[in-house]
């Protein structure tokens, strides 16, 4: 009987112990060097040595790469964004109306993962060529000028992330997408739902617009054509596209899924370094993991690359927090 | 030519030449980062040599044992990928080291695991400065490591008793270097120049380094510089009339300014590692900051590349071979270097590695088999080519600090 009950009490613990030992192994014990190794002083050839003084490191490394923390966070932000904008209607068709190829088409957004990151993003190198198979021909058309070009810009690279991380977006919202109810939306429709108009050419208009804008003064592009251009896509989204029930049942309830999606893709994106470099290698499309990259492995710069890892770390657990109570999260960890 | 392997590799095989751009984004770094942790009394993430049956190494250099020496059964040798000839159809397969094993009856464990010089020295550093064998009897590293590796203490020094062949066929140019005056502590393996590389078919002929500072529709934008610092500032300084193998801190800060002005200007579009290469085929960069070989190898994909000795001089760098201290096998390794200094063997190496080779006599031993391949004025420089290069100075611990913290100002890392 006594053994029977410790069995009892023991078994959440022995279950999560694998999970546990992983996490001390690979996560705790090599975050404890790191933060360690972001209070040594010295230099690969003389070796490393230990001092709660060298905290300045932090401070240091902060005012000097600050920069290239600024424009992680644009990157990182912009790219969310636009695999925001891609992902919903994109989930939202195969949620809806993929029927019976819905499997497949799902299939087909996972697809690109069976090959290696990095042949991906050096596919996009051939793609945005500047005399590649997009640009080469508008180009020889006139519709460009000769000097046009995407890479080695904040736009090719934003467009990478964009694209490597889409998959993360697409498939919480899907999966909460999926989840509803149609029989709400048909409630709703009873209930005189109609289409949402003039609020929604209104509304989209106006979120276009911002939207435009911000990404283009982000990137440091024009930002009267975009916010223009925004303009319009969302007039004409907001008109046609955006109903009232659609509005009032569909979007909140795929908050949650939208909520997940964003961190999913938030967080590896502001630490991205690939895209960086394969897509930008300009100075000025630098971005923070390329920084803490070079840190370690070519300058043998331990104590910075760590510092500046641990900042970071704390700015996204920040921002995130911050996210969570302005979204809410009580909604995606209760039950419902 | 088709039952000789001497002809030059394979566009496929050079592709990725031996500065690979994505330094292990993951491992390695992880590697690195452990090994920097380590204490010296783990073996850190170097192979630990087989405990073979010679005699323990000598702790402190010249072991003056009166019986004659004579070769172990293995020698560990660690090198950059693509670095050496390699059978066409057996990528395992060494035609140089098989005929050192018909030699000495010495087998060659051969690693291609240098990818970079800081990560590889991250690697032996804990061993050698806890005062042990590394596991490595040979390493290859360019010459600015290499002098930080003698500067240290941490390689062995030469029995050139031993070397006839390096004494008599190491070409002039190399002899005396600063960081090496007596040139028994390291030995060149091959050489390479870094000058103007661009694509003949749009920018025309160009030949000096003014062009990467001019602002033109024709490559605006589409230039490159070298993230290698010493390859780039030393350029710059060439560019500004001096000389980089006197190079002092204000030259450094100059130099930055000037590199500032051409990012500003628009004109650089990127500083890369030889991703350039690809990029120079595929017309996204036009002129670039380019290594010899890179371009040479490139040649078969667009004919129109050149690689240019500029006007102002080029840089010459040069890796080199080191026996790290403590090494197990020393008059094995000094037996090696001896022999790859055979003129024969190393017209092998050239041939298929695309580098300028430090051996005289190679010339005329590749004549015999590939008399196109022997006129190549990449691979053997002309004594006026070789009188326009620089080696970029050895710098002090201090020195190198202050040079990479303004490049990296001017990179953006």
């Amino acid at each position: 009987m006594g053994a029977r009950r410790w069995i009892v009490r023991l078994t959440p613990y022995l279950l999560l112990a694998p999970g546990m030992l992983w996490l001390l192994v690979f996560y705790v014990y090599p975050s404890f060097q790191m933060f360690i190794s972001s209070f040594w002083s010295g230099t690969l050839e003389t070796g490393f040595t230990f001092s709660l003084d060298n905290w300045t490191t932090y401070t240091d490394a902060l005012s000097r790469y600050e920069p290239q923390f600024l424009r992680s966070l644009v990157y990182g932000g912009a790219a969310t964004i636009v695999c925001f904008l891609i992902a919903y209607p994109l989930a939202y068709t195969i949620a809806f109306r993929g029927g019976r190829y819905k499997n497949l088409l799902l299939f087909l957004v996972i697809a690109p993962f069976f090959t290696s990151f990095l042949l991906r993003t050096q596919s996009w190198k051939i793609i945005l060529g500047d005399d590649g198979i997009l640009f080469g021909p508008l180009k020889d058309l006139g519709f460009l000028p000769p000097e046009f070009r995407v890479l080695a810009t904040p736009a090719a690279v934003v467009a990478g992330i964009a694209y490597n991380f889409l998959p993360f977006m697409t498939l919480p919202i899907y999966v909460s997408l999926e989840k509803i109810d149609v029989r709400l939306v048909e409630a709703a429709k009873d209930l005189y739902a109609g289409p949402w108009r003039p609020g929604g050419t209104l509304a989209g208009g106006a979120l276009g617009a911002i939207v435009g804008a911000v990404l283009a003064g982000a990137l440091t592009y024009p930002i009267l054509p975009l916010a223009l251009g925004g303009a319009l896509l969302g007039v004409v989204v907001g008109t046609f596209f955006v109903s009232e029930s659609f509005l009032r049942v569909v979007l909140p309830l795929s908050l949650p899924g939208v909520f997940a999606g964003s961190l999913l893709t938030f967080i590896p994106a502001m630490g991205d370094f690939v895209n960086a470099e394969l897509l930008g290698g300009s100075p000025q499309t630098r971005m923070i993991g390329n920084v803490i990259q070079s840190r370690f492995l070519d300058n043998n710069d331990y104590p910075t690359a760590a510092a500046l890892s641990f900042i970071l770390m704390a700015a996204i657990l920040a921002m995130v927090a911050i996210y969570a109570r302005l979204l809410g999260t009580r909604e995606l960890t209760s039950a419902r | 030519m088709s039952d000789q392997s001497a002809g030059p590799a394979t566009p496929a095989t050079t592709e990725i030449s031996r500065r690979r751009f994505i330094q292990g984004t993951g491992l390695v770094g992880v590697s690195a980062f452990l090994a920097a942790c380590g204490t010296s009394g783990t073996g850190s993430a170097t192979p630990t040599p087989a405990a073979s049956g010679e005699a323990t190494a000598a702790p402190s250099g010249e072991p003056t044992d009166a019986a004659p020496q004579s070769p172990s059964a293995e020698l560990n040798f660690a090198n950059w990928p693509l670095y050496i000839d390699t059978d066409d159809e057996d990528e395992t397969k060494h035609k140089t080291l098989e005929d050192f094993t018909a030699k000495y009856g010495t087998v060659v464990s051969y690693s291609e695991v240098i990818n970079d010089n800081e990560e590889f020295f991250g690697t032996i550093r804990p061993a050698l400065q806890g005062g042990q064998d590394t596991g490595w009897d040979l390493v290859v590293l360019t010459d600015w490591m290499a002098a930080r590796l003698i500067r240290l203490g941490w390689v062995e020094t030469f029995d050139l008793a031993n070397m006839p062949n390096k004494e008599a066929n190491l070409q002039d140019v190399y002899k005396g270097v600063d960081f090496d005056p007596t040139d028994d502590h390291h030995a060149p393996w091959q050489s390479g120049m870094t000058g103007l590389g661009y694509d003949s078919a749009v920018t025309g002929d160009l030949t000096s380094l003014e062009a990467l500072w001019t602002d033109d529709p024709r490559w605006t934008g589409k230039v490159t510089f070298l993230t290698e610092m010493r390859d780039t500032i030393g350029l710059t300084l060439l560019k500004l009339g001096k000389d980089p193998s006197q190079a002092a801190e204000a030259d450094a800060d100059e130099a930055v300014a000037e590199i500032q002005t051409a990012l500003d200007a628009g004109i650089i579009r990127a500083f890369t590692g030889n991703e350039y290469a690809e990029d120079l085929v595929s017309g996204n960069v036009v002129l670039a900051m380019a290594w010899s070989g890179d371009v040479i190898a490139k040649q078969a994909e667009k004919e129109s590349l050149v690689w240019q000795l500029p006007d102002e001089g080029a840089m010459l760098w040069t890796d080199n071979m080191l026996i790290p201290k403590g090494a197990q096998h020393k008059y094995t390794a000094e037996l090696f270097i001896d022999f790859v200094y055979d003129p024969v063997i190393a017209a092998q190496i050239a041939a298929w590695v695309n580098y300028v080779t430090p051996v005289k006599g190679a010339k005329e031993a590749l004549a015999a088999e590939d008399p196109e391949l022997a006129e190549s004025p990449l691979i053997f420089p002309s004594d006026e080519v070789l009188a326009n290069v620089k080696i970029f100075k050895s710098l002090t611990e201090e020195e190198e600090t202050y040079f990479n913290d303004q490049f990296s100002a001017v990179t953006g890392n």
